[in-house]
């Protein structure tokens, strides 16, 4: 945030315990200063990721090339799909056709909308439910941790985050499978489809889920173990204690609120990790997400299906980002 | 020894129990570089057959095409904590250099700062799917370029944070009036205050770089099929994962293994005071 937006928001801060309507307008108005800033900087990754391709040795045309195929058919078919036009013209006309929800048309003719209206629930559904399993375990483990400092509970969940959160995603669904598919047979080992291309029973999403959540718990249960050893300090949080009040309300209502900040910035750092880790844990468990048509569009420099992943991707970060901004807002202004 | 820690007998204890939690790390990277040495096989030979049970020439049984898993497996190590260790050296310079001259000239810090709020944006294994295939014949120099590409955005953050109350600090405005050149000021004045945070940097992007090469080994983008790269192992093995278990997981016990005990080191090294910013991803 620049100097001046700083200062304005100190403004409307001030402003806000004037009258309610105003605390309305105040609020809606650094939501949209917010919004703004965000698609933004989602753009601007965009045009990087566009740049990125052209970059690139060979083109759509070339990859999707047959053999023996004369260099004036090449050529045409550059033409067809408009790849002779400038870079910024073509990425002008995808960027304005977004706002619509078109992602484009694919180098082989599909339209990347329908190529990813599939994929792209089955990877969020997957994203999502490993997101709530870590924040659920996090906030559990870390204000268990939290009650007892320096308590063998302590201890232990800190040795075992430490632990978990620096293995790769692909290491933990090895073990998960082995464990839980190979030697007891109580999962199946891979995912199938039904017609529609959704994974056919939920048992299938159990592995994936956990091989997503235990690095990412792992990561969340030591911020929200910090930020609450952070809140411990905190006058008001001292002075509950002094009072009295037993541990556990003192924790829940008193240290959890002010660490609600870091917890959201926490969280919200995860869903990258969660989504990238998504594309590898998909390929392992053969999971109809988007990490498959990701791999097949990268190979054939197809930018319009990589750009509406990335764009698809970073939409979905972003509006996480955006909540964890908006928890932060929230907590600093109910206590400024 | 220096003559304070004999002097005083309370510092050492701390200092045994970093020992304790470096030592793994350390060992078993030492044990991973030394590897082909050990090897009693050559890497690409098969010796049994196909996902064959452990015995007999090949201790650990054979891989997809009957090669010896275990000498595959001191083969593998190698080249992926020599990456690491590049990656991790690479960035840790960059970052701290730039990160120097981010707190003395506020456009360029600007500049850093939106970069890394872009590269949140982007999940590591999709810009790595993006420079990696950007370069086909860079294999896994590609994902080394890659690697260090994604890990400069947080790492300017980390130094510039550590770097901004130094900044402001007197010797600095001193030397600032007496006329000392920028790279003076970043190199010979901030940067020798950083030591701690640029060691605890070093430690957490030798962890992420485990990560993100392994990861690349798994997606098939870095080393290609007759090396032996742990993770590619896992890959290939996969389907034979019933026939012999070893083959998928001796490699991935031994990454589990890699990336925790250099986490642990790495977590023993960060100074207290730092940690909440350095550990900051």
């Amino acid at each position: 945030m620049s100097e001046a937006e700083t200062a304005r928001a100190e403004a409307a801060t001030d402003e806000v315990a004037a009258s309610a309507p105003r605390r309305a307008v105040s609020l809606a108005a650094r939501i949209a200063v917010v919004l703004a800033k965000r698609a933004v900087l989602l753009s601007v990754l965009l045009a990087v990721v566009f740049a990125a391709i052209e970059l690139l040795p060979g083109d759509a045309a070339s990859a999707a090339a047959e053999r023996g195929e004369s260099p004036a058919d090449t050529a045409a078919r550059r033409h067809l799909l408009g790849l002779d036009r400038p870079l910024w013209e073509r990425f002008g006309d995808w960027m304005t056709a977004l706002p619509t929800g078109d992602l484009g048309t694919s180098a082989r003719g599909e339209r990347v909308t329908d190529l990813l209206s599939a994929p792209l629930p089955n990877t969020l559904l997957l994203g999502g439910a490993a997101f709530a399993l870590t924040l659920a375990s996090a906030l559990a483990l870390g204000c268990w941790a939290a009650a007892r400092p320096g308590g063998p509970a302590d201890r232990l969940i800190g040795l075992a985050s430490t632990v978990t959160l620096a293995l790769p995603e692909f290491v933990v669904s090895v073990g998960l499978l082995l464990l839980l598919s190979l030697w007891t047979g109580w999962l199946p080992a891979a995912t199938m489809t039904t017609s529609d291309g959704s994974p056919a029973s939920w048992t299938m999403l159990i592995m994936p889920v956990l091989a997503l959540a235990v690095p990412q718990t792992g990561w969340n249960a030591r911020i929200v173990r910090g930020a609450l050893a952070d809140q411990a300090a905190a006058p008001h949080v001292i002075a509950a204690h002094l009072d009295g009040l037993p541990p556990r309300r003192v924790l829940l209502r008193h240290a959890l609120p002010g660490a609600w900040p870091a917890i959201a910035t926490g969280a919200a750092t995860s869903t990258g990790m969660l989504l990238g880790g998504a594309v590898v844990v998909e390929t392992l468990f053969n999971y109809p997400g988007l990490g498959t048509v990701l791999a097949g569009s990268v190979a054939d420099r197809d930018t319009p299906v990589i750009a509406g992943v990335v764009a698809c991707t970073g939409a979905v970060i972003s509006l996480v980002l955006l909540g964890a901004d908006l928890v932060r807002a929230r907590t600093l202004g109910a206590r400024p | 020894m220096s003559a304070d820690a004999l002097a005083a007998p309370r510092p050492r204890r701390p200092r045994a129990r970093v020992l304790v939690r470096v030592a793994p790390g350390l060992l078993l990277t030492l044990l991973a570089l030394a590897g082909p040495l050990l090897a009693p096989h050559p890497l690409d030979r098969p010796v049994t057959a196909p996902y064959a049970d452990p015995g007999g020439p090949a201790p650990l049984g054979g891989d997809q095409l009957g090669r010896d898993v275990l000498s595959r497996m001191l083969y593998g190590g190698s080249e992926l904590i020599g990456g690491a260790l590049l990656v991790a050296l690479l960035v840790t310079a960059v970052a701290t250099v730039l990160g120097c001259f981010a707190v003395l000239r506020p456009t360029l810090g600007r500049l850093l700062e939106r970069g890394a709020d872009l590269a949140i944006l982007l999940p590591p294994v999709l810009g790595m799917m993006l420079l990696a295939l950007a370069w086909p014949g860079g294999g896994r120099l590609a994902v080394i370029v890659a690697a260090v590409a994604l890990g400069i955005p947080y790492a300017v953050r980390v130094v510039a944070s550590a770097a901004a109350p130094v900044a402001a600090c007197g010797f600095i405005e001193a030397a600032t009036a007496s006329g000392e050149r920028l790279w003076y000021l970043a190199l010979r004045e901030i940067l020798p205050n950083l030591r701690a945070t640029v060691l605890a940097l070093f430690g957490l992007r030798f962890v992420a770089a485990v990560y993100v090469i392994s990861m690349a080994g798994f997606l098939q983008l870095g080393p290609q099929p007759p090396e032996a790269d742990w993770a590619l192992m896992i890959r290939e093995n996969a389907a034979g994962a019933l026939l012999n278990p070893w083959v998928v997981l001796v490699p991935g016990a031994a990454i589990g293994l890699l990336a925790v005990s250099v986490n642990l080191a790495a977590d023993a090294l960060a100074p207290t005071a730092g940690r909440t910013a350095v550990t900051a991803r």
